[in-house]
């Protein structure tokens, strides 16, 4: 390589058991800052794990995990929080009886264990403007309006911003995004996409994103990382990877053929 | 009202009430003071213990064994060192144990840590069951120094404050916050960076604290201790109905309810044991099914609401008694029949 950036994450042949399963079989990945990044494979091929093994939700069975040259294999979520790793869950799990704002203050509230500075009062040095406090996070996935509901209020597509914005209230560096457009309708998406495009590009985030919905996911990102049975068998653009005679394999042998057509569309 | 018009509200019911239970020796029979003492150790073991099990949800029925960790310590160590130091090393051995079999058994939830603090009591009853059978030859203690009533009251009055001062507080916190969101979804709260393990194991060990201290108090009200008496679980399950029936997430819940069982028992437990005893499961169910936010949630729209379901439910009684709900139904499907045809 000719340019050598320190990753914000280096996923190191990381495996994870449950009994006899593999759900995720010696998987390595990098990580660097302002990638967007999406990670695809059908059904059970150890995406959701995968997240979780790199949240620090459940710890590998082997494989070693370095965020931004700190080891943090077998550390609980809160460290993998705290060194800049955030992540929503498939299912949104917001807080129901607190407020949509205070959903987001939680976040702000335990993300401070990273030495804050403070330049003036209040005015924490490198905090991205659009995070410093909840109504700005509020406004940033555009739930403003609905900053005094209880989050078990409010529809389940603004859950799914809620999910972002508790997410963003950590002050992360790598966000890793689980579904978050899936049972979204199609402009809902369109809006989704846009939302995730702007925290890379103006707060300066790594996204990675799993969708199970394809063609979505292929036409916003600039890097997919295709999962089969719990291996790793692509890594490469969106525009390689639909060509890549495997992964056709894999969607092909799956029942839902339907998919690699869909593939096909996009790369043209 | 406001987050700090709420902290001064609290501030002052807590300062009333101290005032009045600080002027209730001074006029009232010495039988309604032993009710209060009674009544205050309620007060501090269902406040401390809301403080940690109501928010977070872990149910612990282990408040009996740092009770009665409490009160022997009081029974070895009062008068080698003075009433408060007595009462400052029972919570802290509370504390330490806490801490010990927090780090055991706080990565359990719902009823297997229900069940395995229950059992942790059990283990240390007979374990020191046993310490005094084989070790020192004995079966119970016979306290010899002991402070004046006063003292006794003064101090448990001030543990009960003090729950509920640390309970006002400890809302307002970070800590608090973790506490809460340790309840409401564990893992969402770690990953949003709380360390539920330390926050989880502080919450019990600051719990435990208040346990410990107050069974170093009360020990001094029985003058023969053994380990059957001070690690009765019946203790611990008090605790946790009154938690339960006052309101485990309120502030004032476990005050009130302490309040309305101290009366409840010293004025039933004499005449009709049984009574007692029933009434207590039967307000319990009552408050399971139709007030989960326990007795601190009644407002006056409550009643409003089972007013209006009663209501609800005699019409459709009567309907139901006199047939008309059976001929709707009828018409309904001769309607259905007929437009089937057309």
């Amino acid at each position: 390589m000719s340019e050598q950036v320190l990753p914000l994450l280096e996923a190191h042949d990381v495996t994870v058991r449950f009994g006899g399963l593999v759900a995720v079989d010696g998987v390595s990945a990098n990580f660097v800052p302002g990638e967007l990044v999406g990670i695809i494979g059908p059904n059970g091929a150890g995406k959701t794990t995968f997240f979780n093994a790199i949240s620090g939700v459940q710890v590998p069975t082997a494989g070693r995990l370095i965020a931004h040259g700190h080891n943090l294999t077998g550390r609980g979520p809160h460290r993998f929080a705290a060194h800049g790793v955030a992540r929503t869950f498939q299912t949104p799990r917001v807080f129901p009886d607190m407020p949509v704002a205070a959903n987001i203050e939680f976040g702000l509230k335990f993300a401070g264990k990273r030495r804050r500075k403070y330049l003036f009062w209040g005015d924490e040095v490198g905090v991205p403007w659009a995070l410093r406090d909840a109504a700005s996070i509020l406004s940033l996935i555009g739930l403003s309006a609905q900053a005094e509901l209880p989050a078990a209020a409010i529809t389940p597509s603004q859950q799914r911003l809620l999910e972002i914005g508790m997410a963003l209230a950590t002050r992360p560096k790598l966000l890793l995004l689980d579904e978050v457009a899936a049972g979204l309708t199609e402009s809902e998406i369109e809006e989704m996409a846009r939302l995730i495009r702007r925290l890379r590009d103006e707060l300066d985030l790594t996204v990675i994103w799993i969708e199970h919905a394809v063609t979505t996911l292929l036409r916003h990102v600039e890097r997919v990382i295709v999962l089969h049975q719990g291996r790793k068998i692509a890594d490469d653009t969106p525009h390689n990877v639909v060509r890549n005679p495997e992964v056709i394999e894999a969607y092909l042998g799956d029942e839902m053929a339907e998919p690699s057509a869909e593939e096909e569309e996009v790369a043209a | 009202m406001t987050s700090r018009q709420f902290l001064i509200r609290d501030l002052l019911v807590l300062l009333a009430f101290t005032g009045w239970t600080l002027a209730l020796p001074f006029y009232a029979s010495e039988f309604v003071v032993s009710m209060a003492l009674t009544c205050l150790m309620y007060v501090a073991l269902s406040s401390s213990w809301g403080l940690f099990c109501g928010s977070t949800r872990y149910l612990s029925l282990a408040t009996s064994a740092f009770f009665g960790i409490g009160a022997y310590t009081t029974a070895i160590l009062l008068g080698q060192f003075s009433w408060v130091e007595t009462i400052a090393i029972g919570a802290g051995m509370a504390v330490v144990v806490a801490v010990v079999m927090g780090a055991a058994v706080l990565h359990l939830r719902g009823t297997y840590f229900a069940v395995l603090t229950f059992g942790m009591t059990e283990l240390i009853m007979h374990a020191v069951t046993y310490f005094e059978k084989t070790v020192t030859g004995t079966v119970g203690r016979v306290l010899t120094v002991v402070p004046e009533r006063d003292t006794i009251y003064l101090t448990v009055l001030a543990l009960a404050v003090l729950a509920v001062a640390v309970s006002i507080v400890v809302r307002r916190t970070r800590f608090g916050l973790a506490l809460m969101g340790i309840g409401a979804d564990e893992q969402r709260a770690q990953t949003l960076g709380v360390n539920t393990r330390l926050v989880k194991i502080a919450g019990f060990a600051l719990t435990a604290g208040f346990a410990g201290a107050v069974g170093a108090a009360m020990a001094v009200r029985w003058t023969y201790i053994d380990p059957h008496t001070v690690f009765n679980p019946f203790i611990g399950f008090q605790t946790v109905l009154i938690t339960l029936i006052g309101g485990v997430l309120t502030l004032w819940g476990p005050l009130l309810a302490a309040i309305i069982f101290s009366v409840l028992a010293e004025s039933l437990r004499l005449q009709f044991p049984q009574i007692y005893l029933m009434s207590l499961g039967l307000l319990l169910i009552l408050c399971v099914l139709y007030l989960p936010g326990g007795l601190a949630s009644l407002r006056g729209e409550t009643f409003k609401g089972w007013w209006n379901d009663s209501r609800d439910w005699t019409k459709d009684l009567r309907r139901e008694l006199s047939g008309e709900k059976e001929r709707e139904k009828q018409r309904l499907k001769r309607r259905e029949k007929e437009s089937h045809f057309v």
